[in-house]
């Protein structure tokens, strides 16, 4: 799938800090359109910062982020003034899932998703209804369009998730760890929802633990260590024939837990 | 009520729980009734001991009327002034939370020097020494001006109160805006959100909720600082009360009208906010 075009997502030499904790050291990474890209690596070794970074959740250190034509760079721990302008707009351009779900339990199920596209976008409310409808059938939750989110499970408030940063109609979608918080039976179905997005050539980048998703689901598969990009290939190469020791090392741990299925 | 809709026959297990639901709910209602007996016991021994002092319960009947005008102003002097207070404390909360160095000074020394004082300093620099700057301005030509600080006695109450609330309300209202998870910020902000509309659609409506209770203990507390502004010659319910006292020398019976007045506005207003609360909790209902 790496035939289409240019890439969709161009970073170029990201660092983060946290005070004397250097993050993300020298992140360079491309995705083309359509790709499924799934980051794998054991907590702490800066994942979900990094795909935080990509919308800005987290201000870079300094490098570059350039995804469908907007580009912000940072140096010295700050953006620079003209990329400054540039935040919303690159995140316009992506829609993020996160591992808590952060649904936003004053509104109903319908509520959430058209939140953003009448409020920020200013689609009108009955177009946004349609689309949000079509969206909440796509992720099977049709049913329960003017339920607020306390009555609904984990795995249908990640559902909900999903159809809301997707009526944005983003170009690239991110998602943080979208299972981890969720009970064992309920993970199938969210898992569902993305293998579908994926099929219709969502462009997506996934931090994930579900190696088997991961295996069946992605084009790509990097593993990353302290900060750093270590490998990176087709899921059969990556799971069967690891290069680096380290990425040998974190699986061979995933195995003897029993989680690499 | 759901429960007594089904047919306890149904079901062996649903007619034991329905049992102990209904057990659980005399042994909660005996409960009540018994602290409603303490109340009347405690009130019947308040006023016997009353009637002990030398005092005229037929004046109390034939002036109660006159104070009871007052409880119009001293519930609209306490609404305009907590509803001016909350829109300060906002300010000052978004202050505080800023990242502007001069929305951040502002807002603390607001706090600083509003909490650093007493009320009733306030409560007599406003009534007393606005009207003296406004003085100076006068001679110094400048009318305008001069009249901007030349307030109503209400006026005068209402700037005190709200300006005095708003300060301690800011804190309130910090609090309540940090208690929606950072993920809700966050979510937004990945929706492509401005900060504004963040804060009015998605971050305001969950504090307020958090906020409520703490604004109505608040406002209950008011409406008895405001017998403060009685001092400005603001004919609220201790206004009313005092005057009377004075002219005929009938203290306990008067102060006993206007503390029976609040009294009864407390329990009132304690239980609006109640109800206020559980209409709120709507959402949030399983």
């Amino acid at each position: 799938m790496h035939t289409n075009g240019n890439p969709i997502v161009r970073i170029q030499n990201l660092h983060k800090w946290f005070g004397l904790l250097h993050v993300l050291r020298g992140i360079s990474l491309e995705v083309y359109p359509q790709e499924v890209v799934v980051i794998i690596g054991r907590s702490g070794s800066g994942k979900s910062t990094f795909l935080r970074c990509l919308n800005l959740l987290e201000e870079p250190t300094s490098g570059r982020i350039e995804i469908d034509g907007i580009a912000v760079e940072a140096a010295d721990g700050e953006l620079l003034p003209e990329s400054r302008a540039l935040v919303r707009d690159l995140r316009l351009k992506t829609g993020m899932v996160f591992q808590d779900f952060n649904v936003f339990p004053h509104k109903t199920a319908l509520e959430n998703i058209i939140e953003a596209p009448v409020i920020v976008k200013g689609v009108p409310k009955e177009q946004a209804v349609e689309k949000a409808r079509e969206l909440l059938r796509k992720v099977g939750l049709l049913d329960k369009q003017d339920v607020h989110p306390i009555r609904l499970s984990g795995g249908q408030k990640q559902r909900i998730a999903i159809a809301r940063a997707l009526a944005m109609e983003p170009k690239v979608m991110l998602f943080d760890e979208p299972t981890s918080a969720l009970d064992p039976e309920l993970i199938g179905e969210v898992l569902a929802v993305m293998k579908d997005l994926a099929m219709e050539g969502t462009t997506m980048i996934i931090v994930t633990h579900e190696m088997g998703f991961a295996h069946e689901v992605a084009d790509r598969v990097i593993f990353m260590e302290a900060g750093m990009l270590v490998e990176e290939g087709p899921p059969d190469q990556i799971f069967t024939c690891p290069q680096d020791s380290r990425t040998r090392q974190f699986l061979a741990r995933i195995i003897e837990s029993g989680r690499l299925v | 009520m759901e429960i007594s809709r089904i047919p306890p026959e149904s079901d062996p297990d649903l007619a034991v729980g329905l049992a102990l639901v209904r057990k659980a709910r005399r042994i909660r209602l005996i409960e009540t009734a018994k602290v409603g007996v303490i109340w009347l016991v405690l009130l019947a021994l308040l006023t016997a001991g009353l009637l002990q002092l030398r005092f005229e319960p037929q004046y109390v009947f034939r002036h109660a009327n006159f104070v009871l005008q007052g409880v119009g102003t001293t519930i609209g002097v306490s609404v305009v002034s907590i509803l001016i207070a909350s829109v300060l404390a906002l300010l000052g909360a978004l202050g505080r939370l800023s990242k502007n160095p001069i929305a951040q000074g502002i807002s603390s020394f607001y706090i600083s020097v509003i909490r650093g004082t007493p009320l009733l300093i306030q409560v007599y620099f406003i009534y007393l020494g606005l009207p003296q700057i406004g003085q100076q301005f006068r001679e110094l030509g400048y009318p305008q001006l001069a009249n901007i600080f030349t307030l109503s006695e209400i006026q005068a109450g209402i700037l005190a109160l709200s300006l005095n609330y708003g300060a301690y309300m800011t804190e309130i209202f910090r609090a309540g805006l940090q208690a929606v998870g950072h993920g809700q910020y966050e979510a937004a902000a990945a929706l492509g959100m401005t900060r504004w509309q963040m804060l009015r659609r998605i971050i305001l409506p969950q504090a307020i909720r958090i906020i409520i209770p703490d604004v109505g203990n608040q406002f209950i507390a008011m409406q008895k600082d405001s017998a403060l502004v009685s001092l400005m010659g603001v004919w609220e319910i201790t206004f009313r009360a005092n005057r009377l006292a004075r002219k005929d020398a009938k203290f306990i019976e008067m102060l006993l009208v206007a503390a029976t007045l609040y009294w009864i506005l407390t329990v009132v207003s304690s239980w609006l906010q109640s109800r206020l609360e559980k209409r709120m909790a709507h959402a949030y209902e399983r």
